[in-house]
C-alpha cells in the first residue's frame, strides 16, 4: 500500500469535521480517485468505532480497592484537603514533628508492657509497612484479631511506594540546578523533619502495632513525604 | 462524554451521594460500587494498570473530600468522571513525564507487530492503547473513547488544539497498525 502522508494526515480532522470545506472538498476528491487513502479511512473509522465500544465495556479492577479507599477516608476527618505551598509544608512538616515525638514519648512508654505487643515485635515492620502502603495498595484486606481491632494489610505495595520515593528523589537530584537554594533548603530541611516523624512514628508503633491511630498517622506521614517530593519534583520541571 | 450521558444511574444514587456528603461512608461506598468500575477502565486506559489501582484510590479519596462541593448542577457521574480525568492529569504532571509523552518517538511506530489473541477483542484493544505513547495514549482516550472535544483536552493539558489533534492523528495510525493483526 503506498502512503500518501500529505493525505492521509488530514484524514482523522476529516472524520471529525475539522477541515474547511474547500480542504473537506480536496479530501473528498483524492479519496474518490486513491483506493490506498481511502483504505486508511476505512482503518481510521473502525479504529474510532473500536474506541467507542470500548467506552461502553467498562471493567472493574481486579481486587477490591474499597477497603484501601475506606481506610483512607476514615483517616480524614475534616472534609476539604488544602492545597499546600512548600512554604506551608515546611510548617506542616514541623508539626507532623513535633505531634510525633510527642506520640511517640507519649504511647511507647506506657504500652511496652501489654501481653500482645511483646509477640509482635518481630512483625511490626512488616505490619507497619502494609499499614502504611494500604492507600497505595491493590490488594488490601482487612484483618480483624481476635481482640476486635481491625489492621489493614498490603502485600507489596510497600516496595511500590518506596519505589516512586526513589524515582522522586532521584528525578529531584537530577532537577535541583533548577532551583534556587532558599528553595532547595527548605526542601531538604522539611524532608529531614517528616524522615524523623516517620522514624518516631515507627518507634511508638513498635510497641503498639494494633494502634491504628498510629498508622493512620504513619500513612498520612509518609504520604506528606510523597506529596512533597512531588511537589518539590513538578517544581524543577517549570521553564 | 462516557460518563455524561451514563444512564445507568441507579435508582436512589442521587440520595447515596446526598448521604455520603454528609459523611455517610456506607452510601459513599454504594456510590463507589456503582463508579468504579468505569474510573477504574478510565485510569487503566490513560496511565495503564501498573498505576490504575492507586489512582483509582486517590480518585475517590479526593471525590469523598471534594463530596461537599457538588451542587447537583450536573450529573454526578459527569462531576465525577471530570474530577477523575483531573487527578490522573495531576498524577502525570507531578511525575515530570508531561514533558516527555508531547515529544515525538518514532520508535513507538513499531509498537504491536504481534497479531492479538481474538478471543477478547476488548482486552486486546485495551491493550494497544497501552502501548501507544503516553501523549498519544491520553489523547487518543480522552477525544475517542470518552468523548472530549479537543478544545476541552487542549484546556485540560495546557497544549494546543493543534497539537490535540496531530497526537489524536498519530495515536489513530498506531491503532490502525493493531487492527491490521486482527
Amino acid at each position: 500500500m503506498k502512503m500518501h502522508t500529505e493525505w492521509t494526515d488530514k484524514l482523522s480532522d476529516y472524520l471529525d469535521d475539522e477541515l474547511e470545506a474547500a480542504e473537506r472538498a480536496a479530501v473528498e476528491a483524492h479519496l474518490r480517485e486513491c483506493a490506498d487513502c481511502s483504505a486508511v479511512l476505512d482503518d481510521l473509522r473502525r479504529v474510532i468505532a473500536r474506541a467507542q465500544a470500548a467506552a461502553t465495556a467498562a471493567r472493574p479492577p481486579q481486587t477490591d480497592l474499597w477497603t484501601g479507599v475506606a481506610g483512607r477516608i476514615n483517616c480524614i476527618r475534616q472534609p476539604r484537603r488544602v492545597s499546600l505551598t512548600v512554604a506551608q509544608l515546611a510548617a506542616a512538616a514541623v508539626l507532623v514533628a513535633a505531634v510525633s515525638a510527642g506520640m511517640a514519648w507519649q504511647f511507647a512508654p506506657s504500652i511496652a508492657g501489654r501481653p500482645d505487643s511483646e509477640s509482635s515485635a518481630a512483625n511490626t515492620d512488616r505490619t507497619v509497612a502494609s499499614s502504611v502502603a494500604a492507600p497505595s495498595g491493590s490488594s488490601a484486606d482487612l484483618q480483624v484479631r481476635p481482640d476486635g481491632v481491625s489492621l489493614i494489610g498490603v502485600s507489596l505495595a510497600d516496595d511500590q511506594y518506596d519505589a516512586a520515593v526513589a524515582d522522586l528523589e532521584q528525578a529531584l537530584k537530577q532537577g535541583r540546578g533548577k532551583l534556587d537554594k532558599a528553595t532547595i533548603a527548605v526542601v531538604e530541611q522539611n524532608l529531614q523533619t517528616i524522615d524523623q516523624a516517620i522514624a518516631q512514628a515507627r518507634e511508638a508503633l513498635a510497641s503498639d502495632p494494633a494502634n491504628s491511630y498510629l498508622s493512620g498517622h504513619l500513612v498520612e506521614t509518609r504520604r506528606r513525604k510523597l506529596d512533597l517530593l512531588r511537589r518539590a519534583t513538578a517544581l524543577t520541571d517549570m521553564d | 462524554m462516557a460518563l455524561s450521558g451514563d444512564t445507568a444511574v441507579r435508582s436512589g444514587m442521587n440520595e447515596d451521594v446526598a448521604l455520603a456528603a454528609a459523611g455517610d461512608a456506607s452510601a459513599f461506598e454504594r456510590v463507589y460500587r456503582t463508579h468504579v468500575a468505569k474510573i477504574h477502565s478510565l485510569t487503566r486506559r490513560m496511565l495503564g494498570s501498573h498505576e490504575a489501582d492507586e489512582v483509582t484510590q486517590d480518585i475517590f479519596v479526593r471525590t469523598w473530600q471534594k463530596l461537599g462541593q457538588f451542587r447537583g448542577d450536573s450529573a454526578f457521574s459527569t462531576w465525577l468522571h471530570r474530577l477523575a480525568v483531573n487527578v490522573v492529569i495531576e498524577r502525570r504532571r507531578s511525575f515530570a513525564i508531561q514533558r516527555e509523552r508531547m515529544t515525538d518517538d518514532p520508535a513507538a511506530l513499531d509498537f504491536v507487530t504481534v497479531a492479538p489473541a481474538r478471543a477478547d477483542l476488548t482486552v486486546d484493544f485495551e491493550q494497544a492503547i497501552g502501548q501507544l505513547p503516553p501523549g498519544a495514549r491520553e489523547i487518543f482516550v480522552l477525544h475517542d473513547v470518552e468523548g472530549y472535544k479537543h478544545r476541552e483536552i487542549a484546556v485540560m493539558l495546557h497544549i494546543t488544539s493543534g497539537t490535540s489533534k496531530r497526537q489524536l492523528h498519530r495515536a489513530r495510525m498506531l491503532m490502525r497498525k493493531h487492527l491490521d493483526g486482527l
